[in-house]
Order: C-alpha cells, then structure tokens, then sequence
C-alpha cells in the first residue's frame, strides 16, 4: 500500500509541478536568436566544459556574440561540430 | 506572539548565514556586487517563503499517509519548481540580473538554507502561519546577511589590501567578523 501511495503522491505532485512550469515557459516565452538552438542541437549538450565555458549553452552563446571560435568542442571533434556551426553561422549572415 | 518571536529570531539571532552556516555558496558567490546580492536576496525570499508554504501542506498529506520517508525528495521537488518558475520570470523580465547570477539562480534548488527551512518547519512542528513567518523571517536574514556583506565587500574592493588577503581570503575573514557581531544577539530569545 505504502508503494502505491508513494507513486500516486510522486506522480500527481510531477505532474502537476510539470504542468505549471510549462504553462510558466509558455507564459515568460523569450524571443531567442534562432541559431542559438541550431548550435545547441549541433554540440555533444554533455556539459563537459572541454571549451572552457560552463556547459553548451554557455558555449553557444559565446560563440553568437564573436567570443568564442567554434573549434573549442573537443568531444565533438570526430563528428564535424566545428564545421557544423561554421556552416550555420555562415548561412545566416550570407 | 509566537509567530513574531519566530520572525525576528530567525533574522537576527538564528540568522541562517551568520549564525547557523547555511547557504553559504551564495553568500560568497554572488556578494560581490550589491545589486546582485540583492536579486538574490529577493529570489530567495519568493522561493523561500512560497515553498515552504507549499512544502508545509504537503508535509501534513505525507504525515498523514504515512509517507513521512518520502519528505527530502518532496520538499524538494517543490524548491526546485519555485527556483524553475523564478529563473524563467528572470530571464523575461530582467536578463541583465539573470545573466549576473549565472550559475547560483539554479543553485538555489540544493540551497542548503532553503531545504534547512522547510526541513526545520517540519522539525519544530510549526503551524501553517508560524511555518510561513519563519520562512519569511530566514529568507530576509539571508538577504540581509547578504547584503551588508556585499556592501562590505564593495568597499573592501578600493583598499589597498595586503597581498595573501585579496579576493576571497579577505571576503572570507569578512564573513567572519560579519558572524561574530552578529554572535551577540545570540541567547536573547529561547525557542
């Protein structure tokens, strides 16, 4: 019974808390430079702070304002990260 | 009258920085500039005071359920919504702030100070009011703990200080003084 109750409580209580925070992220929506996205979906997003910069997104950013060059991400190195970001930094400003 | 002594206590004799040592990553994290300490200050009072309001009721659901084991996750699962919601209200309404506190804005989620509060409230079997007073209380001692020590630490910033005691090492002796004045109002109310 106690491992019924535990599950409904958490279940509800994330569901719940799920469900507010979304509404808040629809609500306090910021209008973000799109290429900020595209990077992150190119780099590895496991934070491992290779680049020097606390996490991707730190990354990311500092690459958009010109602090940055893209060739930092050591782990995505094998995959072609840096030429990937290049290119989407090249397409937006030609 | 319980609920005052509760209030000011937890501000001035049980401040949670200075006389109880939690929640010191913040302290010394973001008190390098006033302002930033005081957004911080503010985002710990909302998160504070609504969570342990919230974390308080479903204190009582556990308790009643028996579920009482499952208390450090619940409370929480609730700081860190409250810090989620917080951090979102932040970046739309003032980036300049959310970009200053950086790293500590969701650092707040495993604050020490704020999971000691609700932990606390329920240790001390406090009713909702006096639950709520006390959080308020603690999270405006936070504040102002932090802020007379970034004040302090501003103007520490244009002494020409001896070498070994710049930067950290001298904020950490700071703190310490900061403590110790603060040690006198120690005893003056029994709860």
């Amino acid at each position: 019974m106690v491992v019924v109750y535990s599950v409904l409580l958490m279940g509800v209580l994330g569901f719940s808390f799920g469900v507010f925070l979304a509404y808040a992220a629809q609500k306090f929506k910021v209008e973000e430079d799109n290429r900020l996205k595209e990077i992150l979906e190119i780099l590895p997003g496991i934070n491992c702070g290779a680049c020097g910069f606390p996490g991707c997104e730190a990354y990311a950013k500092a690459i958009l304002k010109g602090k940055a060059d893209v060739n930092r991400c050591l782990p995505g190195r094998p995959q072609g990260v840096p030429e990937k970001i290049k290119k989407v930094l090249e397409g937006s400003s030609g | 009258m319980k609920v005052f002594l509760l209030f000011f206590a937890a501000i001035f004799i049980n401040n949670f920085i200075l006389a109880r040592f939690l929640g010191i990553c913040p302290f010394l994290g973001v008190s390098k500039k006033l302002e930033t300490a005081l957004g911080m200050g503010l985002a710990v009072i909302f998160v504070m005071t609504v969570s342990s309001a919230i974390a308080w009721t479903l204190d009582r659901l556990l308790i009643s359920l028996g579920l009482d084991f499952l208390r450090t996750i619940v409370f929480i699962v609730v700081i860190a919504t409250f810090v989620q919601f917080v951090e979102l209200f932040l970046k739309k309404t003032n980036p300049s702030l959310y970009e200053a506190l950086g790293i500590f804005l969701p650092l707040i989620t495993t604050n020490c100070a704020i999971l000691g509060v609700v932990i606390l409230n329920s240790m001390m079997k406090l009713g909702f009011l006096e639950a709520v007073f006390h959080a308020l209380g603690s999270s405006l001692g936070f504040t102002m703990a932090l802020v007379i020590f970034a004040g302090v630490r501003e103007k520490l910033e244009m002494y020409d200080l001896p070498e070994p005691f710049r930067g950290t090492a001298g904020a950490l002796i700071t703190a310490g003084l900061l403590s110790m004045a603060f040690m006198g109002f120690q005893g003056m109310v029994k709860i």
